[in-house]
């Protein structure tokens, strides 16, 4: 037994200083597809009001805008949301009363309630870029991350949106956007 | 008895990855660190080689936290199973030139590993090569 700590041990504390992925800075397979899907183009339209379409895009989303850049054409923002699911909740709480009542109210504490996911930050990074040739053609690419936390206040999650239909649903309102931008509505 | 033995032995294990007062100021020699993550670029201008930076950052999944044309530093965060935050500064150097330095901490460690930078730099050669053939 304490031969097997002795090994364990060891193999455990050296887990704690995770090393980095060797993929972190390498560009995947799906680099360019995904920069497509991330990217939309418009043409007629100066970079200025394409940061003041997606501020406002952002706005009616509910988005605070952290940081803008206009230089570079840098927007990013973001926002905390509620990250529950009705299903899952109601699965969860099943579960724990079942538990409750088998334990003959031994173990109460709501032990697969907590785990729920709760609360997300999103973040998003915004970037308009003006092609060399014509100024007034301009790439608008997002990049979207979230953080997701228990009901309990524990890191659940952290990932990078890859969704496409996410940012499909968001160029839709962005177009809207830039197309009343340019009626100066 | 064996239970000490393990206790000690572990915390000499722990101690192998813990850097407590010293993380204040550590770090390998300076020039060598600076050698490994600056490169530099004579092809496009600071704007256009910024704007390849943030086109690289988002290629490699980062949100942009801080971006400054100015001062010509861009900030920005990645999050996975992990989390990467990074910083890239662009200083313009005589004739043309462009330094460009990267430096990034990999969750609570500075990445002072050559080959992280070599594939961001290989990474920011591809953005700057598509900025100026005009792909997106």
């Amino acid at each position: 037994m304490a031969l097997r700590a002795f090994l364990l041990l060891p193999v455990l504390a050296l887990a704690a200083c995770e090393t980095l992925p060797k993929d972190a800075f390498r560009l995947s397979e799906s680099a360019l597809e995904t920069r497509a899907m991330q990217t939309r183009e418009y043409t007629d339209v100066s970079d200025t009001a394409i940061l003041s379409a997606s501020t406002a895009v952002l706005q009616d989303m509910g988005y605070a805008i952290d940081e803008i850049e206009q230089p570079l054409g840098v927007l990013s923002a973001s926002k905390r949301a509620d990250a529950t699911t009705g299903i899952k909740a109601f699965g969860s709480l099943a579960r724990d009363g079942v538990r409750c009542i088998f334990t003959f109210l031994q173990a109460c504490d709501g032990k697969h309630y907590s785990k729920l996911d709760d609360v997300q930050e999103i973040r998003l990074t915004l970037v308009s870029r003006p092609q060399l040739e014509n100024e007034d053609d301009v790439a608008v690419r997002i990049t979207i991350q979230r953080v997701i936390w228990d009901k309990k206040g524990r890191l659940s999650e952290q990932q990078t949106i890859t969704d496409s239909e996410v940012y499909a649903a968001f160029f839709e309102k962005m177009s809207k956007a830039v197309f009343l931008e340019q009626e100066g509505v | 008895m064996n239970i000490r033995w393990v206790f000690s032995l572990s915390l000499f294990f722990l101690a192998a990855c813990a850097s407590p007062n010293v993380a204040i100021t550590d770090g390998g020699s300076q020039v060598q660190i600076r050698q490994i993550q600056t490169r530099e670029y004579d092809t496009l201008n600071k704007r256009d080689t910024m704007r390849s930076v943030l086109a690289t950052l988002q290629d490699l999944g980062f949100v942009i936290d801080n971006a400054d044309y100015d001062l010509a530093t861009i900030s920005a965060t990645k999050l996975q199973d992990y989390q990467i935050r990074m910083t890239v500064t662009v200083r313009e150097r005589e004739s043309k030139r462009l330094a460009v330095r990267a430096s990034a901490r990999f969750n609570q460690d500075p990445i002072e590993d050559p080959l992280a930078y070599q594939d961001f730099f290989a990474a920011l050669d591809k953005a700057i090569f598509l900025t100026l053939h005009q792909v997106d």
